[in-house]
């Protein structure tokens, strides 16, 4: 899941050298999208004379739908200078693909957010590691719960339950030890210790079969 | 067929493992998301269970869950689901699904299944990984193409040195990315711009766990502020909101049909050739569920004939009217009386004999919620309109608060209840001053300023921001206690009171990006839709939709010679929407949005496959057609329409 931030006025006017045709996705708006800023950035770039058009749409990052869309503004993109899109960085590829001629711009930083799924990000984050430890850590994820992602225990760095990496993060580990002790489980911290395997996407695909 | 695949069942020798000592399983499966939505369920659950059984372990049971990291909904579904005896869960899911599960039950939950390393999950990138959402872009140097994800060592600076004929080194089956990089701004003439271009340096601060954490909440939040769900269209208003509310020119002829609201038509009462006066009874209502109408002009009856309908799309009986501009008001129009000295019948008699119906767009018979029945103690005035571009309702709120506050305490009386709230949304600041300056030293009346989220001004969503309170699955307001009046309709209340006119003109917000002079007018029912078009300059391009309505729940209209009804906010021109219709990827928005958390995409694909019994059984009764999912919708798929052939086609089955 992905979020976006405008990028500082400075950084846009460097980019920006003549004209340019703005494109808004507003396809994760839900999450986020920066309307205001955007909107004031076009306001003075219209102002200054530098927009040959607008379009706000949503999912650039359909490729087919977004050439349907592109259509009624052809002649806008031909007579910019460059497309200035303001997208997570899915949205910026998709265009620069329609585009391999013209200068694509990105405007917009692109964040990750946990959770995967619909519109509302998730308080939990999954790591993708391939080797889920969920099982002997009360359900808390360790290497998401935890900021230096250990798998074997406390750091020794967090004081109060707090985290040292981030004082405003609870330990991952405390965590762990908490629900343990609740559910009765604290055996689970007998277990040999733990290794992550840091195989490659193909390889633990290749792995998985 | 693509791999979809997110996370793999443990093996079994792993799983034995895991298990060790656990029985009296019950497994809750994840059916997966982000992926063709051709089959519903997944085979991994099958897999466990006969794992299960060679490991010699007592199931108590299994469910399939959609979106199982969805907590809300997760947590509503648990609490049915899980069986006595039932010793430890197990859930097959990714890494998500499974600390949701944790987080919600007391019990050790098992995970038996590994989350891969999956690619895709943003935007319409499904098997490919796009973006790695590093929070400094870097597109803008590098031609489009993205150096971290291409690049199988995410340099920042150019090649390593190390491609072979322009193949990665580290897997020979990939491109080099710097290469691709140069050969795009070859093409566009940036090489030298690109050569010169100082080193950069990633930060890998700024995806820390404070940002994204912080971040979290603040969308949470926002998400289920007030209720589930929800979208936030863009509002669009300032196109219309500063024309003044102005007095659209006597109609020459109104065409007033005889069915402007839910319920039986009205029964007409005058003959072609009658000469009618402003607010003359010209339809009676026939029935408990029925609204009178009432001629908004003075002239003659030409003809009663059916004439096309805005709603219906088909030809209705209408009473056609030549005004003779005079405005004549029928004798039958005179004032009836203060509220103290009315009684809760006597406020029933005359809002069902002035036709009031709801002026929001649903058009139910106003005098029918006045005898709910049921005890109430409170009405809820919705000034919300969170229909994007509508601005009625606002110009309403500034032009007659003194007429509303009448309106409302006329419905409190009528309902017997102690409180009444206008609720305005926060994007009408001047609206919620001016109501809270108006409504100071009133005791039972107070003025509730609701955060910005489509569809507030649907009546349930209003119930439960307002009060907390849900109403039940079928059921209605009345059910909970309350009873929700548009602003706009407690205004013809008043004038039905205060002055004894029917309600026979309204404001109507004339609007959209097509629409040359968009604004706002007090127009009188009947009015042909195609004259207030031309008074605000006409559309300015060809291909532009008009809609009665706002562009969220608002009606297309292929043909512009109907009459403005009682239920008409708006009539937009906006411009149409090139894209195609997709298949389903799961993406679960629609799910995440749905106010009255239903699973629209399965609307979607059982209405496909003419599965009415599916649709009936996941509650699509229960929707009330806000469109939230088809905005929502990443495949453009239009479900609305879906939808509603399901209805019809459940409806047909009682």
């Amino acid at each position: 899941m992905l979020i976006t931030k405008l990028k500082s006025r400075e950084a846009i006017e460097s980019l920006l050298g003549g004209t340019c045709f703005i494109l808004n996705c507003h396809g994760c708006k839900e999450l986020s999208f920066p309307v205001a800023e955007a909107e004031a950035l076009e306001a003075e770039l219209a102002a200054a004379g530098k927009v040959t058009g607008i379009l706000t749409t949503d999912y650039v990052c359909n490729p087919e739908n977004l050439q349907l869309r592109l259509e009624a503004h052809k002649n806008e993109i031909e007579e910019a200078d460059a497309v200035l899109v303001l997208s997570c960085g899915v949205g910026v590829q998709t265009v620069a693909e329609c585009f391999p001629e013209k200068k694509v711009l990105a405007g917009c930083d692109t964040y990750r957010l946990p959770g995967t799924q619909g519109v509302t990000p998730l308080e939990v984050d999954c790591g993708q590691c391939g080797e889920c430890y969920l099982n002997l850590t009360g359900g808390i994820c360790p290497i998401t719960a935890c900021s230096k992602s250990l798998l074997n225990g406390q750091c020794g760095g967090a004081k109060n339950g707090k985290c040292e990496v981030d004082p405003e993060m609870d330990c991952g580990w405390e965590r762990i030890y908490r629900r343990l002790e609740a559910l009765g489980r604290l055996d689970l911290l007998k277990v040999p210790t733990q290794l992550r395997n840091y195989s490659t996407d193909d390889e633990v695909y290749k792995q998985n079969g | 067929m693509e791999n979809y695949t997110k996370y793999k069942l443990k093996t079994p020798e792993e799983l034995s493992e895991v298990l060790a000592g656990a029985d009296h399983l019950f497994v809750i499966a994840c059916n997966k998301c982000f992926k063709e939505f051709e089959s519903v369920e997944e085979t991994d659950c099958e897999e466990f269970l006969k794992i299960a059984q060679e490991q010699g372990k007592t199931v108590t049971g299994s469910a399939c869950i959609d979106f199982l990291c969805n907590k809300l909904q997760t947590e509503k579904k648990l609490a049915a689901l899980i069986p006595e005896g039932t010793e430890n869960v197990v859930v097959l899911s990714c890494g998500l699904g499974v600390q949701t599960v944790a987080d919600l039950l007391p019990t050790q939950v098992f995970a038996a299944c590994n989350t891969l390393n999956f690619r895709g999950h943003h935007g319409m990138a499904l098997t490919k990984k796009a973006c790695d959402a590093c929070a400094q872009c870097y597109l803008n140097l590098t031609g489009g193409i993205c150096p971290i994800v291409d690049c199988s060592k995410s340099l920042l600076n150019g090649q390593c040195g190390g491609a072979k004929n322009g193949k990665c080194e580290v897997d020979p089956n990939r491109d080099c990315a710097w290469e691709k990089i140069y050969r795009r701004l070859e093409k566009q003439g940036r090489l030298e711009e690109f050569l010169s271009h100082p080193v950069e340096l990633r930060d890998y601060s700024k995806v820390d766990h404070k940002v994204i954490s912080d971040y979290v909440k603040e969308v949470r939040e926002a998400r289920f502020d007030g209720y589930y769900g929800g979208v936030h269209p863009a509002e669009r208003k300032a196109l219309a909101e500063n024309a003044p509310l102005c007095r659209f020119p006597e109609p020459e002829t109104v065409v007033i049909p005889l069915s402007q609201h839910t319920g039986k038509p009205a029964e007409p009462v005058v003959s072609v050739g009658d000469s009618v006066k402003v607010g003359q009874l010209l339809g009676k209502a026939d029935g408990y569920i029925s609204a009178s109408v009432h001629s908004s002009v003075s002239g003659t009856v030409v003809a009663i004939e059916p004439r096309l309908h805005p709603v219906s799309g088909k030809p209705s009986p209408a009473v056609v009217i030549r005004s003779d501009g005079k405005d004549t008001l029928d004798e039958s129009v005179t004032p009836r009386g203060t509220l103290e000295s009315l009684t809760p019948d006597d406020l029933y008699n005359i809002v069902r004999d002035s036709g009031i119906v709801g002026m929001g767009g649903a058009t139910f018979p106003t005098a029918v919620k006045l005898k709910p029945g049921k005890p109430i103690d409170a009405v809820l005035l919705n000034g919300c309109e969170c229909e994007p571009l509508i601005t009625a309702d606002h110009k309403v709120l500034l032009q007659y608060a003194d007429e509303i506050i009448f309106g409302l305490q006329a419905i409190l009386k009528a309902v017997d209840a102690k409180r009444g709230v206008i609720v305005i949304e926060d994007n009408k600041p001047d609206a919620i001053a001016l109501m809270q300056e108006k409504t100071e030293g009133l005791e039972n009346i107070e003025v509730a300023a609701a955060r910005t989220k489509y569809p507030q001004g649907a009546e349930k969503m209003l119930i439960k921001r307002v009060l907390g309170r849900q109403v039940p699955s079928g059921g209605l307001p009345a059910d909970v206690g309350a009873v929700v009046c548009n602003v706009s309709t407690a205004k013809a209340i008043s004038d039905a009171i205060q002055l004894g006119m029917p309600l026979i003109e309204r404001v109507v917000s004339v609007t959209g990006e097509r629409i040359k002079n968009p604004g706002n007018f007090i127009v009188k029912i009947g009015t042909n839709v195609r004259d207030l078009i031309e008074y605000c300059g006409g559309i300015t391009a060809d291909n532009a939709i008009v809609k009665i309505g706002g562009p969220m729940m608002g009606l297309v209209q292929s043909d512009l010679d109907v009459p403005i009804l009682k239920g008409a906010n708006g009539v937009i021109a906006v411009d149409p929407d090139p894209t195609q219709e997709m298949p389903c990827i799961k993406c679960g928005r629609c799910v995440d949005v749905c106010p009255m958390e239903l699973t629209p995409l399965y609307f979607a694909k059982y209405a496909d496959e003419g599965n009415f019994e599916g649709m009936r059984d996941r509650n699509v009764m229960d929707c009330i057609e806000c469109k939230s999912c088809e905005y929502i919708c990443s495949s453009k798929i239009p479900l609305l329409s879906k939808i509603r052939a399901g209805k019809a086609a459940v409806r047909g089955m009682k």
